[in-house]
């Protein structure tokens, strides 16, 4: 069996899904932790920090599930660990960061890191709204685009 | 000669080439769906998205309440949900999102993170496990997130009327009960549009403070 170059472009990362992501992971903890294994938790499965490389910090407030995120033009992802370049590859047309999260099957919280991350490398753009509060003239055309569903 | 495409002569279709532009995506909005296990909440997301639901999971920092003596270790812990959510594109610079989030737990969800930028949400209620949705409505209520009340009828039928559920649940008069079923496109479209007239109430009065 060939296996194909990760790094070469005709054959993008594919969004590989791993047994223990499946499974469910442990939730990553916003505050530090003592080194080594915590004996509360399962020694089973690669904790999130280690997709996260070893960030444990809580993710950037900004973003949002609905957040959109765009690969940044000219971006070359191919020297990224898989995750990273799936998400990037996926980015290609604008995407929320719960879709990345859901299509990806990795957590939400490590996605959001991830999705930090790869914006702090200039490899995404992340389109954080300026303001917390929908205007009305916003909310009227959500309204007027329900109504108009049948 | 090779062919050359004209896309802006393309005429009579609606399949036009849209320009990518990378640098602007949709604004999206978002609309929360909460309410208990097994209510309804992904059928009222799937009857209205454009995509089937989709499922991630995330991390909620969960603190019991009202209960104990909330001492300096009361505990905040964290726990695994799954959430589904769907999108309805409203048009080429705007997407409404829906998150259909479980609430069925003995606690209030710190869903600060969740809520942050909602327009408002619709707590979906079985009236044969009314008290499934308490902890979504104290939620919104302390958040001071427009919500609406609606009430799933099961088969089109409902049990118990609007005014008992109401009394039932203690919700301001201000905050909507409503019925709808969950399974058609038209009666949840309809409860997300009471949800909205109070997110533009709402908007309208932050905007002229």
């Amino acid at each position: 069996m060939i296996r194909p170059d990760p790094d070469d472009p005709d054959h993008p990362a594919t969004p590989g899904v791993r047994p223990f992501l499946q499974s469910g992971s442990p939730a990553v903890r916003p505050a530090p932790r003592p080194a080594g294994p915590p004996p509360d938790e399962p020694a089973s499965g690669l904790r999130p920090f280690v997709l996260t490389s070893g960030r444990v910090a809580g993710p950037d407030p900004n973003i949002g599930l609905e957040t959109q995120v765009t690969a940044a033009p000219g971006a070359a992802p191919t020297r990224l660990p898989p995750e990273k370049r799936a998400i990037v590859t996926l980015c290609s047309e604008p995407l929320s960061v719960a879709e990345i999260s859901a299509r990806l099957r990795l957590h939400l919280g490590v996605t959001r890191i991830l999705v930090g991350d790869l914006r702090a490398a200039g490899h995404l753009d992340v389109h954080v709204l300026d303001s917390d509060f929908p205007d009305p003239d916003t909310i009227r055309r959500v309204i007027r685009g329900l109504r108009a569903l049948s | 000669m090779d062919f050359e495409p004209f896309p802006d002569r393309i005429v009579g279709t609606a399949r036009v080439p849209q320009e990518r532009r990378p640098g602007a995506p949709p604004v999206p909005v978002k609309i929360i769906v909460a309410g208990g296990f097994g209510v309804g909440k992904t059928t009222t997301v799937g009857a209205i998205s454009e995509i089937s639901p989709l499922t991630t999971e995330a991390e909620m920092t969960m603190e019991s309440v009202g209960v104990d003596d909330p001492g300096p270790a009361s505990a905040k812990t964290t726990t695994t949900i799954a959430m589904d959510f769907g999108c309805v594109t409203i048009d080429q610079t705007l997407k409404l999102y829906l998150f259909g989030t479980p609430g069925q737990a003995r606690f209030a969800f710190m869903w600060d993170d969740l809520i942050r930028g909602a327009l408002g949400a619709l707590v979906v209620v079985d009236t044969n496990r009314i008290d499934d949705c308490y902890p979504a409505v104290d939620y919104f209520e302390r958040a001071g997130l427009p919500f609406v009340v609606g009430i799933n009828t099961f088969h089109g039928q409902l049990s118990y009327r609007l005014d008992e559920v109401r009394w039932a649940l203690a919700v301001r008069d201000a905050v909507p009960v409503i019925s709808f079923d969950a399974r058609f496109r038209g009666s949840v479209r309809d409860a997300l549009l009471v949800v909205l007239d109070q997110a533009l109430d709402r908007a309208i009065k932050l905007k002229s403070t």
